[in-house]
């Protein structure tokens, strides 16, 4: 069963489309990672799946219902993110409890380990927290209430080194003790993707791709060696991205649908095979085709 | 066992490569449980899935057999199979690069077997 689906799904601010037409589905039980550059329409898109916003076009069901004003989603979903608003008269502990109340799945063990773990004041009020502890308490929400979809929008901004490695550490502990739907949406796609089953890749409001994390690190490969061999073996491949570096030699990004012998041809004109990170060909692929960084201060 | 994010390898490829190590040293023997793939995604903090396509690798070389709802379990020729595997793939592109490096240093067939002989000379007395 699919537990979220969007289908050719549309959401315009006056001209500007955040989503364009997108459409996929999440298998159930999986965790997803989202990935895409600032304005990609990532937290749009997250906001239409939680039923905060509602679409301009297209279709969306969450558990086969459309989330916008639904009940049954709301009790069914959690998305944690940067800017949740908390009744300021209620103190920490008092919020965990109205979330106990509400979600009936919810963990008060487990959310009271973590809490003491994470040395958070069950006296404090939500205003009052630093933005790591913010998102650490937010965090603590989005895993004790054990919701058949938990959707984190970047959930560990602020959050120290240590605490963004425990946090995820606990994620997957929990989610494999208690499989469930799980929606991660991050800008450090290295530090997540070990724990990620599929992903998601966002640009311009489309989907771009969609697939198992191995099959990304197996989608791409990187070719490098002097400019002239590197220009002439290009042609009939599908290239990602291509830059020159020092010393006459280029470096380029391509799909890995390469054979045994095209390999043997190019290795013979002295061109070299590597693989590419996640984080890196995810950058390459979102990326505009404006050129790079470098290319603003180039003076030309 | 340590992963290395560093790696060509795919995950779960070390995940596989590390198994049949674990077989061939014997740490896990013939009719033996292998860890679950979620032991191994607690073990190594990664997903179950990357963790059952490392086991299904192994399943599908026969090395592991499934028993339902038991687990997955190491087969009688697993040593068998995972020698002879390596010996066809690893060492085989082992020896591809180290020729492919030799011609590149210009060092002549003699020297490289010579090279090999000390290098086995030097393993033995060590041990």
């Amino acid at each position: 069963m699919s537990v979220l689906e969007f289908d050719s799904v549309t959401k315009a601010y006056g001209r500007k489309k955040a989503l364009d037409n997108l459409s996929f589905s999440l298998g159930e039980n999986k965790i997803t990672g989202l990935i895409g550059r600032n304005g990609a329409g990532k937290t749009t898109m997250l906001k239409i799946a939680a039923g905060f916003m509602k679409e301009t076009s297209g279709d969306v069901r969450a558990f086969g219902e459309h989330p916008f004003n639904n009940l049954m989603v709301s009790a069914n979903m959690i998305m944690i993110d940067n800017d949740m608003n908390m009744p300021t008269a209620l103190d920490l502990e008092e919020i965990m409890a109205s979330a106990a109340d509400f979600y009936h799945n919810w963990d008060m063990d487990l959310a009271k380990k973590l809490f003491d773990y994470f040395s958070l004041n069950p006296r404090q009020t939500h205003t009052g927290l630093s933005k790591g502890m913010k998102n650490t308490f937010n965090a603590i929400l989005g895993l004790a209430s054990r919701c058949p979809l938990t959707i984190f929008d970047e959930p560990t901004n602020g959050m120290d080194a240590g605490v963004r490695k425990d946090f995820y550490r606990a994620l997957l502990k929990d989610y494999i003790a208690y499989p469930r739907t799980i929606i991660i949406s991050s800008h450090h796609l290295s530090e997540v993707e070990d724990i990620l089953e599929d992903i998601l890749l966002l640009k311009d409001g489309q989907q771009f791709l969609h697939m198992p994390v191995e099959e990304l690190r197996e989608y791409a490969v990187v070719v490098s060696g002097k400019e002239e061999a590197i220009n002439s073996w290009l042609r009939g491949h599908e290239v990602f991205h291509k830059s020159d570096q020092a010393f006459g030699r280029s470096y380029a990004v391509i799909r890995n649908d390469l054979t045994d012998d095209q390999i043997g041809v190019a290795m013979k004109s002295g061109l070299e095979f590597s693989t590419i990170s996640n984080e890196d060909l995810c950058l390459y692929l979102t990326s505009q085709e404006k050129g790079g960084i470098d290319d603003v201060f180039n003076k030309g | 066992m340590i992963l290395n994010s560093e790696s060509m390898k795919p995950i779960y490829v070390q995940i596989a490569e590390w198994l049949e190590t674990e077989i061939l040293g014997e740490s896990i023997k013939s009719d033996e449980k292998v860890y679950s793939q979620y032991q191994l995604a607690e073990m190594l903090n990664i997903n179950p899935a990357t963790a059952a396509k490392g086991l299904n690798i192994l399943a599908d070389e026969n090395i592991l057999y499934k028993k339902r709802g038991l687990g997955m379990f190491v087969s009688a020729e697993a040593k068998k199979i995972i020698a002879v595997k390596r010996r066809n793939q690893t060492l085989k592109s082992l020896v591809a690069e180290l020729v492919r490096e030799a011609e590149h240093l210009k060092v002549t067939e003699e020297e490289l077997i010579a090279m090999i002989q000390e290098a086995k000379r030097e393993l033995k007395g060590d041990s």
